[in-house]
């Protein structure tokens, strides 16, 4: 049963082989693929990411010209979308706005589920005092309304996309560390886990191998669903003068700038909701096909 | 000295309102290549003692109150955490009872297999996957299946992929928690064999926990029988099955058929086991002891050889044995 040494190496270059193949990367991507409704979700993220990054290639007027005499202008081949109470073109204050509103929203989810997931999952993992101790930290930080909370941390740190995206973060900490924990208490429980301890694997490394791959679905499905929320909270601190300061464009903002215009000019709240809500529905699809692709048991 | 050597083991589950006596000061010896059988029922503190091995058991509430485990002549229950973690799964590693869970869902199977061995021998990647197929060929899996998942194998397949996982690294000591247990009559022969098989050729010992006698026959050098925490009676394969002297072990083998006698009724041990919190004063197993006397109910049996490597755990041996 036991190979001679020629044998073992044959065998090796065999695996090698196989698995440059056949990776699990590879595996995931090509279930990504096979997904019709994710694969919309990343054409409509790809096409939001185009227009937003190469934004003065699809608009020729820039997002804070005002021009009195052009106010209110219904969408027309010239202002595709229209223009606002102050005749600044809409259309490219939409994909100017998508800048901030995209890498903020972003980039307060990456670290507040960061920071989350591994808060969360120290406590659920350890349990005892460990976990006692952050969880009511935890809930301290949630007895602050997340909005109240995202004003205290902005207005200590001052205005700016990443200050606001770090007081976006922080607000939002409390909430991912919680799904987080609770969904490690019910993986940590398993026998694998303790099978994994009975092989000396040691704590950072059980938690890192064993028990985050299991706890990805719950995550991703609040994350992609948070990113809308952190698009409305960027426009909440901005309205009361933290967050993006005027005439920077946000989509958040412009929707609630133009809330008193909405019986007379509805164009100017709907598209930017539209924009928000594209972006949302984009992010929702693709999160869903991502956890599926990365739960080997629903494969094929 | 025995590979592993087991002294006055306590292990008790401390909750605020009880204290869960699961382990009673259990004596145990595993000689190189031997197999030793751990018999007794649900909640007799079979697992508790594999765990205690292992040093893995949950604390809180678990604590082990008092004892020594001695493993190649070192106290395991001495050494530091990272002692241990070098010592699990590389010298010590268990199979555990249910295969359908022990297996994490997320990693392909091959992958599991080949984490253990990187984790202990510090070998490269490919080499830990080479190794990882030559394992799962030894258990009787094709290599190409090691890029499957677990939900891609069936039960029997699964505790072959954990067995496989537990030789990975040739371990001196297999712990096998209840191994065949979640298996069907036919997938658990074939489970015994192979693992009887591998553990000759690898020279491995083996603690075989179970409540199942027949594959104690089967596979089992030495025998305890535990019962509430303590061994009642060990000894010898020979022993046990033919000489049994504790009422316990008695009543156990007239629990099963026997394919010799023609028996109408099958004579099962009257009552339950008492609460492991609150165990009696006396004899643990008094409640239900055909031969009990007044000596039972007050103070605890000695540990008693009766004959060179047979011990048994009572205080009315030969006087009771008329009383029947």
């Amino acid at each position: 049963m036991f190979r001679t040494k020629k044998q073992k190496e044959e065998l090796a270059n065999d695996l090698v082989a196989l698995s440059k193949k056949n990776t699990r990367t590879a595996d995931i991507l090509s279930r990504l693929v096979r997904n019709k409704l994710g694969m919309l979700g990343m054409i409509i993220i790809a096409i939001l990411l185009i227009l937003v990054i190469f934004a003065p290639v699809f608009t020729d007027y820039p997002y804070d010209a005002q021009s009195f005499p052009d106010r209110f202008i219904n969408p027309c081949w010239e202002h595709p979308l229209g223009t606002d109470n102050f005749g600044r073109d809409l259309w490219s204050r939409m994909l100017y706005g998508g800048r901030i509103s995209l890498l903020v929203s972003l980039v307060a989810i990456i670290i507040s589920s960061a920071v989350g997931i591994t808060v969360g999952a120290i406590a659920g993992f350890f349990g005892g005092r460990i976990d006692n101790v952050i969880t009511r930290i935890l809930d301290i930080l949630m007895a602050i309304p997340a909005l109240l909370m995202a004003i205290a941390v902005s207005s200590a740190l001052g205005t700016g996309p990443m200050k606001t995206a770090l007081a976006i973060a922080i607000s939002g900490i409390p909430y991912s560390a919680r799904v987080m924990r609770s969904t490690v208490l019910t993986i940590k429980d398993n026998e694998y886990i303790e099978a994994a301890q009975a092989t000396g694997s040691t704590n950072a490394r059980t938690i890192f191998k064993h028990v985050l791959p299991n706890t990805i679905a719950p995550l991703i499905v609040s994350a992609t669903l948070d990113i809308g929320g952190n698009i409305m909270a960027i426009s909440g601190l901005s309205f009361i003068g933290l967050g993006v300061q005027a005439p920077t464009p946000e989509w958040g903002s412009i929707l609630s700038a133009g809330r008193e215009f909405l019986r007379d000019f509805p164009p100017i709240v709907i598209f930017p909701a539209l924009f928000i809500g594209l972006t949302l529905f984009g992010f929702n699809i693709l999160g869903d096909a991502l956890r599926d692709a990365l739960d080997p048991r629903l494969k094929d | 000295m025995s590979l592993l050597e087991i002294r006055d083991l306590t292990i008790q589950y401390k909750t605020r309102k009880s204290v869960v006596e699961a382990v009673n000061g259990i004596n145990l010896k595993i000689d190189e290549g031997k197999t030793l059988g751990l018999v007794g029922e649900t909640g007799a503190g079979k697992t508790t003692t594999a765990l205690g091995i292992l040093g893995l058991v949950p604390n809180p509430p678990g604590v082990i109150a008092g004892g020594e485990i001695y493993f190649e002549g070192k106290d395991l229950l001495k050494a530091k955490d990272s002692e241990i973690r070098k010592i699990r799964g590389n010298k010590i590693s268990m199979i555990f009872q249910d295969p359908m869970t022990a297996l994490n869902p997320v990693i392909r199977v091959g992958d599991q297999i080949a984490e253990v061995i990187a984790l202990h021998s510090g070998c490269s990647k490919s080499e830990a996957s080479a190794k990882s197929i030559e394992m799962l060929e030894l258990v009787g899996i094709r290599a190409e299946r090691s890029t499957e998942y677990p939900h891609q194998f069936s039960g029997g397949m699964k505790q072959r992929v954990v067995i496989a996982m537990a030789l990975a690294c040739q371990p001196k000591l297999l712990i096998a928690d209840e191994p065949t247990t979640a298996l069907d009559v036919t997938i658990q022969a074939q489970v015994l064999e192979m693992m009887n098989d591998l553990k000759v050729r690898l020279n491995t010992s083996m603690l075989l926990i179970t409540h199942d006698l027949g594959i104690v026959a089967e596979t089992c050098d030495d025998v305890a029988i535990m019962y509430a925490g303590q061994i009642v009676e060990y000894g010898t394969l020979a022993h046990i099955f033919d000489n049994p002297m504790h009422p316990y072990t008695i009543g156990l083998f007239g629990s099963i058929p026997s394919l010799d006698k023609d028996v109408d009724r099958l004579t099962p041990i009257p009552g339950l086991m008492p609460d492991p919190a609150n165990l009696p004063k006396g004899c643990n197993f008094c409640e239900r002891c055909t031969r009990k006397c007044d000596r039972c109910a007050e103070s605890e049996p000695e540990y008693l050889e009766v004959e060179p490597g047979h011990f048994v755990r009572c205080s009315n041996l030969n006087g009771g044995a008329e009383n029947v």
